[in-house]
């Protein structure tokens, strides 16, 4: 690069120009100047090769940890709604516990797929929530905000007719006003574009829902 | 050649000059006085652009600090090993978990050791003898044991769990004998996150032994790294139906009988 500069500005400077060393000065130059070209164009390639890998969501992005956790807690939703749905004995609940467990178990499918074109590993190396500020310590037990324990699962697997209806109406309002928390923490910390469309698409849904169980809830005398 | 040689006085100052900067201004800090002065002269002979041919430029060259050139040096050398570092570390990433799984130190891949085995999907009623145990793959019931982070403190059923791999579950199977914290801490590891399940294995070889679909390792302690390898190599990874196959609403009782009636439908019996 710096060589055809120098010719440039060099013929008024030299007092004797020899004609033969100029020419091929010349085409050096014009050598240069090609190779210059050429390199610059490879280089320009490999970084438009490389900057998608550079620029997608790493192992320890937001994007990444709200991809796995949510995952994780839309997982026990889809649990609780498909008990609903299964064995609901109020219409609504039935209905609302399929459309909870269907609508989420698509959206697991998606965050799946963030995580595979990102070329990341389902399961993270961070702990749970460590992508949201003051997360990690939200966690009790493995569980994220919302989420139902061991013992409070294994009493709505046993509760029969009204109780389970009043009962999935309860646990999934409280879930969904975690879920609601870790929607806003990926509005807050995100970047990706897709991520934040989506991620708002299910606050709206989740938003929407909370009114209907809360009026379902209400309904039933929960 | 004759033009370049221009070239190369004109552009010898500017560099000399740079270093020498301080000489020219303020007293020379270490310099040698002798090099600032004939620094100064051909830094005017760079500024005037004249067609002149120094004779000095040999002597001034003499006067090249090796400090900033140590200093390019070493942060050239930093910058490469930051960007290879960094280049090897997403070929590592980027690198299929078949091949991170079989670079896990002990793990035995039965995908590539016994075909028959792992291929083998179907379900089948009643008890199902495995040939490898804790079982890592193979026909199985057509319910699957619960695998939600579920931590189940008596054995549970291979025919269940064999389904529950099939879905892209890591099974971690211990010792009864196994020590109260040690299993605290596998709990710690499993508990709250789906596709995970942990439960006691009768006559183990080893303290702990873990199983994903054609995949196992045996180790000897909770606190052995290759646990949180294994689990992030392996879990939903290994699945043969892809990451949305279900771990919830299957078998959450424990025993080591599989139960032939799917335990979704209403009369499930409980507990």
């Amino acid at each position: 690069m710096t060589a055809p500069a120098t010719t440039d500005s060099a013929p008024e400077e030299i007092a004797v120009p020899d004609e033969g060393d100029r020419g091929s000065a010349r085409r050096y130059g014009v050598l240069a100047l090609a190779a210059a070209v050429v390199v610059g164009l490879l280089l320009g390639y490999a970084g438009g090769l490389l900057t998608p890998g550079l620029t997608r969501p790493g192992d320890t992005s937001a994007e990444a940890g709200f991809a796995r956790d949510m995952t994780t807690h839309h997982s026990q939703a889809v649990e609780m709604g498909l008990l609903a749905f299964q064995r609901g004995t109020d219409g609504e609940v039935r209905q609302i516990g399929g459309d909870i467990a269907s609508g989420q178990q698509g959206e697991v499918g998606t965050m799946q797929t963030w995580l595979r074109l990102w070329g990341l590993d389902p399961t993270g190396s961070e702990p749970a929530m460590a992508w949201m500020p003051d997360g990690a310590g939200l966690v009790r037990n493995g569980l994220m905000p919302g989420m139902a324990t061991p013992e409070e699962m294994a009493k709505l697997r046993a509760a029969q007719g009204r109780e389970l209806d009043v009962l999935f109406l309860q646990m999934m309002i409280r879930h969904h006003l975690g879920g609601i928390h870790m929607l806003d923490g990926i509005l807050d910390e995100g970047h990706d574009e897709d991520v934040l469309r989506v991620a708002q698409t299910m606050r709206n849904t989740q938003q929407t829902d909370l009114t209907n169980l809360q009026a379902a809830l209400k309904r039933l005398g929960g | 050649m004759s033009i370049s040689t221009p070239g190369g006085p004109e552009r010898r100052p500017t560099v000399v000059s740079t270093g020498k900067k301080p000489a020219a201004g303020r007293p020379a800090s270490g310099a040698k006085p002798e090099a600032g002065t004939s620094a100064g002269t051909s830094r005017q002979t760079a500024g005037g652009k004249g067609p002149r041919k120094p004779v000095t430029p040999v002597k001034v060259s003499q006067g090249r600090s090796w400090g900033p050139i140590a200093l390019f040096v070493a942060v050239g050398v930093l910058a490469a090993a930051i960007i290879g570092y960094g280049a090897y570390a997403a070929f590592q990433g980027s690198k299929p978990w078949e091949k991170r799984a079989d670079g896990i130190d002990g793990i035995v891949n039965y995908r590539d050791k016994d075909k028959d085995l792992v291929k083998g999907g179907n379900h089948q009623q009643g008890p199902i003898k495995y040939s490898v145990l804790p079982p890592v793959a193979g026909p199985h019931n057509g319910s699957w044991q619960n695998c939600m982070g579920d931590v189940y403190d008596a054995p549970i059923a291979n025919e269940h769990a064999v389904h529950s791999l099939e879905h892209g579950a890591v099974w971690i199977t211990y010792r009864p004998d196994l020590p109260a914290d040690q299993v605290a801490k596998l709990k710690e590891k499993v508990q709250g996150k789906e596709k995970l399940m942990l439960s006691p294995f009768d006559g183990l070889d080893k303290p702990i032994s873990l199983q994903a679909w054609g995949y196992q390792l045996k180790v000897d302690n909770a606190d052995d790294g290759r646990i949180d390898d294994f689990i992030k190599t392996l879990r939903v990874n290994a699945s043969i139906e892809g990451p949305t196959a279900l771990c919830n609403t299957g078998i959450t009782a424990t025993g080591t009988t599989p139960r032939d009636n799917a335990p979704n439908m209403p009369e499930q019996p409980t507990q």
